[in-house]
């Protein structure tokens, strides 16, 4: 390598990061002069909440590099898991499954769950993040057998899994706002042109034959987990355009099917369909085939907490090896190959220091980027794109009368910022309750993730307000004067985006390759899409790779 | 004094009058609403009203000094007890046992106080007319103000304004009077500073009343019930509403007819009997749903069952019809019997965390016209009653009418089966109703045997009625459907198309 390019790489990445400073510095003041303007007004709205996130302060400590007292105490643990998310809550629930018990779980919250953490007030429990899974695909042996175990599936009938009747998705399920009207399900269609109908059938039809198919080594194309799909090249080569010029193509331009798929992406991504790889894209819709005995296919399961549900019935088994409050801040190589986990607690800020045989980093790549600082690991973390989330949890007495089908568990609205909300009280049994909390989410893709994400990071409560209440408004005219509360919760790092050559790029490789047979890694930002199934089996097969090397 | 004067007395002597048999006439239209027999309660009210104007005229002699003051503060009063009579008696009905007291008392006192004010009109113009002309004037406007009120009573203001804004709109007319006078005449009076500030508070008072009538007693439903609102309330649940007409009682819940009382022991026998004379061991019965205690009435009637539970999900529901003087007299006490427990819950969630069986349970829900309502009909609702039905023991489900609504009706059927019951489906002609259906279900392991005879003093069960019943000709045959489930709710999809048809 000359120096020259050297040189050039360096300006050209100087010139990057100035261009990017200025765009952070116009957007967060932008933010501020917003903020100043709305306290010289009176408030607007009549709302109470709060504005809330992941512990900020502990992640900092990492990223800053503060000062910390010295450790007061060593000890030793044959496994260390970093991260009480689904990917370290399932490692540690395979070990304990294969006869391992030395083992224990670091959280730096003071809760375990990660995305799939949860909120409750007095009317329900709703969910802070992940809020469903879809039915188990029927080869993914590893989740039908975990499901069983926590009686998501009751038993079989001629073969098929029977689906517990209380977490599949009670009726009526989907309905999207558009065109003036309520319609039933997502794929527009209520006064949509019979052009568009036709390429949104096509489309449709296009991906169900590749659900269908298998590449040329005999594998699904599109599977999950995302490593059981086929690696036949002339599929894994749509990883390296964007899922819109795919569909530029193959002639996709009906506004409603681009929509369409653009929710789809935001809604599984958080991003949009240029950024989005047309693998990825595809693999949304290509990749579930799972089949019941008492549901349709791809049928959803949801609770009231979304996906808090499953996380505490993992947690739960696990009670006695989980750490909260407990941030690893470093990790070092001994000389006989052990490595010690420095550790500080945010509830009594003591430092104490773990000497561990084997490691499972369960911690998304940004924060193992700060954790392996002193590893030599060539990986280009700044492939790693975060999308950034708000979920804001609104507590209303009343939803206003609208045109066509009733509330449903997940409810769109066409051609709006967010993608939509769900009702939480979807799987109560009650007949009738005065009050509900609607989940809306909103990812926020405007902006390249960095940027979104310090935009986020300064956006007061009010102005989060300002942001939400107008969109609610438009999809319920009226619904204001019946928000009772609303709980935003900022997501900076919400989900892992597939974006354009990461899936299946060298630089993931990598990033997944274990450390000298001692640090594991297990997160779904390892696998490209951030979905419970990925998170389940990376847990499993960091676990797995443990266990194989003990033994 | 000014000519004007009498002319204004001449003209309060009018309105008193129309205002006097308005009162009368709602007092006597109130009581044939809410007790019937139209001709007894018009002729009873009639009669202690004239009466009671005659208490006044006798008591007006005793007035002597200040009629002129007397006058305006009987006018007030008058506007006042009229003004709120319709409401409170309509208030009361339902709570209180002797509505009869509360409203010949109001009916009195309005009279007494009507005849007070003529008497008195005559003495304070009797030095302002000769007496032939004062005799004659007074009554003249007297009768044309009756007239007039029993012409637009029944033409324009029970059907535009209803009872109770009409007693509030005269009411108001009444204390106008007075304070009319008061103005006109303040100083001949003494304290009319007072009496015009008690009577502006009287006329803001009836005016509120006038606003908030709609609030207090809905009468713009009447329009949409053919027969009279006796009762109507909402509670956080649904909106009950009770009609009459003649001797008939019809309950409404959000606009659907639940019961009407002249044939609901057809509903409420085909729904008991079949089942529970089956089981002359049964001892302990569910019915869920059934708030208005009618199906506990027939279960009562066997001394073998030692206790009935009842889960209603509307304590507003099951309230009224323990209180309730003429509703308990068609439930016949049912919900107060030692031997019945109410218990005001949400059916699901009250099954789910039960364990003790019962011999015999009936499930008595509204219809399934919303989600909401959908989910108690489906398997993961049968099966937790599965979970609570004694091993001999045997359930109804009421489940729509298999004419009208046959695939909503085999589903039903469907979903009982696939939980693992047996299933034994019957119907009967309810003349409100239409064709109705009804699903016992059983372990498969027993065999239901027919009755051979039924308690006696049943109108309609028999063991000949019975075997109509079972019986499904042609045009309710069983049709195939699905399992009604929580994640598809057909049932309620199929029952808004079926019932589309038909309403």
């Amino acid at each position: 390598m000359s120096g020259q390019t050297f040189y050039k790489d360096d300006l050209s990445a100087y010139l990057k990061r100035r261009s990017f400073l200025l765009r952070i510095g116009l957007i967060t003041g932008g933010i501020f002069l917003n903020s100043c303007y709305k306290k010289i007004r009176s408030t607007k709205y009549n709302i109470k909440g709060t504005l809330q996130g992941p512990n900020a302060k502990a992640g900092h400590i990492l990223r800053d590099k503060i000062k910390l007292p010295a450790p007061s105490n060593t000890r030793k643990i044959k496994t260390l898991i970093i991260g009480s998310g689904i990917s370290g809550l399932s490692a540690g629930r395979w070990l304990k499954k294969n006869g391992e018990t030395d083992f224990e779980i670091l959280e730096l919250e003071n809760h375990t769950g990660g995305n799939s953490y949860f909120g409750t007030n007095k009317v329900s429990a709703y969910p802070l993040g992940a809020h469903y899974i879809t039915i188990a695909n029927n080869d993914d042996n590893l989740l039908i057998d975990f499901l069983q175990e926590i009686n998501v599936i009751t038993h079989f009938e001629k073969e098929l899994p029977y689906y517990n009747d209380y977490f599949l998705t009670f009726d009526p399920e989907e309905r999207l706002l558009i065109n003036g009207g309520w319609q039933e399900g997502l794929v527009p269609d209520f006064g949509v042109p019979a052009t568009d109908k036709e390429q949104i059938k096509r489309f449709l039809q296009e991906v169900d034959q590749l659900k269908n198919t298998k590449g040329n080594d005999g594998k699904f194309l599109f599977n999950i987990p995302l490593s059981s799909s086929s690696s036949d090249p002339s599929y894994r080569k749509l990883d390296k355009i964007s899922f819109h010029s795919y569909l530029e193509e193959k002639g996709y331009d009906s506004k409603y099917l681009l929509w369409y798929l653009n929710y789809a992406c935001k809604d599984d991504y958080g991003q949009k369909i240029d950024k989005i790889s047309a693998w990825a894209g595809l693999h949304y819709f290509a990749s579930r085939r799972g089949k019941a005995a008492n549901a349709e296919q791809n049928a959803i399961l949801t609770w009231p907490e979304g996906n808090g549900w499953i996380m505490k019935e993992l947690a739960k088994q696990l009670k006695d090896h989980i750490k909260t409050s407990t941030l690893c801040y470093g990790l070092k190589l001994m000389a006989n190959g052990d490595i010690t986990a420095s550790i500080f607690n945010t509830h009594t800020n003591a430092t104490e220091e773990i000497i561990a045989e084997k490691i499972i980093l369960c911690s998304p790549q940004f924060v193992n980027n700060r954790l392996l600082k002193n590893f030599n690991r060539n990986i280009d973390y700044r492939a790693f794109n975060y999308s950034p989330w708000l979920i804001a949890n609104i507590t209303i007495n009343e939803l206003p009368e609208s045109k066509g089908i009733n509330l449903c568990w997940d409810n769109v609205a066409y051609n709006t910022p967010s993608v939509g909300y769900v009702n939480s009280a979807q799987q109560h049994l009650k007949l009738s309750e005065d009050k509900k909390v609607i989940t809306y989410y909103l990812p926020l893709c405007d902006f390249e993730p960095a940027i979104a994400r310090l935009a986020a990071y300064v956006r007061s409560y009010e102005q989060w307000l300002d942001i939400v209440v107008p969109e609610l408004e438009m999809i319920h005219p009226g619904i204001t004067d019946a928000i009772e509360n609303i709980d935003f919760w900022v997501w900076g790092h919400g989900m892992i985006a597939p974006t354009t050559n990461f899936v299946w790029s060298e630089n993931l490789k990598k990033a997944k390759a274990p450390i000298n047979n001692k640090i594991f890694f297990a997160h779904s930002d390892l696998s490209g899409v951030s979905i419970f199934e990925e998170a389940f089996h990376q847990g499993i097969n960091a676990a797995k790779q443990v266990l194989n090397v003990v033994s | 004094m000014n000519k004007k004067l009498p002319a204004l007395l001449l003209i309060s002597v009018f309105v008193v009058a129309t205002c006097g048999l308005i009162y009368e006439l709602i007092a006597g239209t109130l009581a044939s609403y809410l007790l019937g027999d139209s001709v007894t309660q018009f002729s009873t009210i009639i009669g202690v009203y004239l009466f009671s104007m005659g208490i006044g005229s006798w008591i007006s002699k005793y007035f002597e000094k200040n009629i002129l003051s007397w006058f305006i503060q009987i006018e007030i009063l008058v506007g006042l007890v009229g003004g709120f009579s319709s409401t409170v008696l309509f208030l009361v009905f339902e709570s209180i046992a002797s509505f009869r007291i509360v409203l010949y008392g109001f009916v009195s006192l309005t009279g007494i106080l009507v005849g007070l004010e003529i008497p008195l009109l005559m003495r304070i113009l009797k030095d302002r007319y000769e007496f032939k002309d004062l005799v004659s004037k007074v009554f003249t406007f007297d009768y044309i103000g009756a007239l007039l009120a029993s012409l637009i009573f029944p033409l324009l203001l029970i059907p535009h304004l209803g009872l109770v804004k009409t007693a509030y709109m005269f009411g108001m007319l009444n204390v106008a009077v007075a304070l009319i006078v008061c103005l006109s005449f303040k100083k001949e009076i003494r304290a009319s500073k007072y009496l015009q500030s008690a009577s502006m508070v009287s006329i803001i008072l009836l005016l509120a009343g006038f606003v908030y009538a709609d609030k207090i007693t809905s009468f713009s439903e009447s329009q949409t019930y053919s027969d009279t609102i006796i009762y109507s309330k909402s509670t956080p649940y649904q909106r009950i509403i009770l009609t009459k007409k003649n001797k008939v009682l019809r309950l409404f819940l959000n606009g659907n007819l639940q019961f009407s009382s002249d044939d609901e022991y057809r509903y409420h026998e085909a729904l008991v009997h079949p089942g529970l004379q089956a089981l002359p061991f049964a001892k302990h019965v569910l019915v869920m749903g059934g708030g208005d205690g009618l199906a506990v009435r027939e279960i009562l009637k066997y001394p073998n069952v030692d206790s009935v539970t009842l889960v209603d999900l509307d304590k507003g529901m099951t309230s009224l019809f323990q209180s309730n003087k003429i509703l308990l007299a068609l439930n016949k006490n049912a919900l107060l019997s030692p031997k019945v427990k109410v218990i005001n819950a949400d059916a699901f969630s009250w099954i789910k965390v039960q364990h003790k069986k019962f011999d015999f349970i009936v499930i008595d829900f509204p219809d399934p016209s919303n989600y909401a309502v959908g989910k108690l009909y489906t398997n993961a609702f049968y099966n937790l009653v599965k979970g609570i039905l004694a091993p001999k023991g045997l359930m109804v489900v009421q489940s729509t009418s298999p004419y009208v609504a046959p695939k909503s009706f085999w589903t039903v059927n469907k979903t009982l089966e696939s939980v693992g019951l047996k299933t034994i489906p019957y119907h009967n002609y309810v003349p409100s109703f239409g064709e109705w259906g009804y699903i016992m279900a059983t372990d498969p392991d027993n065999i239901y045997k027919k009755p051979q005879q039924y308690l006696p003093g049943l109108r309609f069960v028999s063991k000949e009625s019975l075997d109509l019943m079972l019986f499904f000709p042609k045009d309710m045959a069983k049709v195939e459907t699905d399992v009604n489930k929580l994640n598809n709710q057909i049932l309620v999809k199929y029952f808004e198309d079926e019932w589309a048809n038909v309403l």
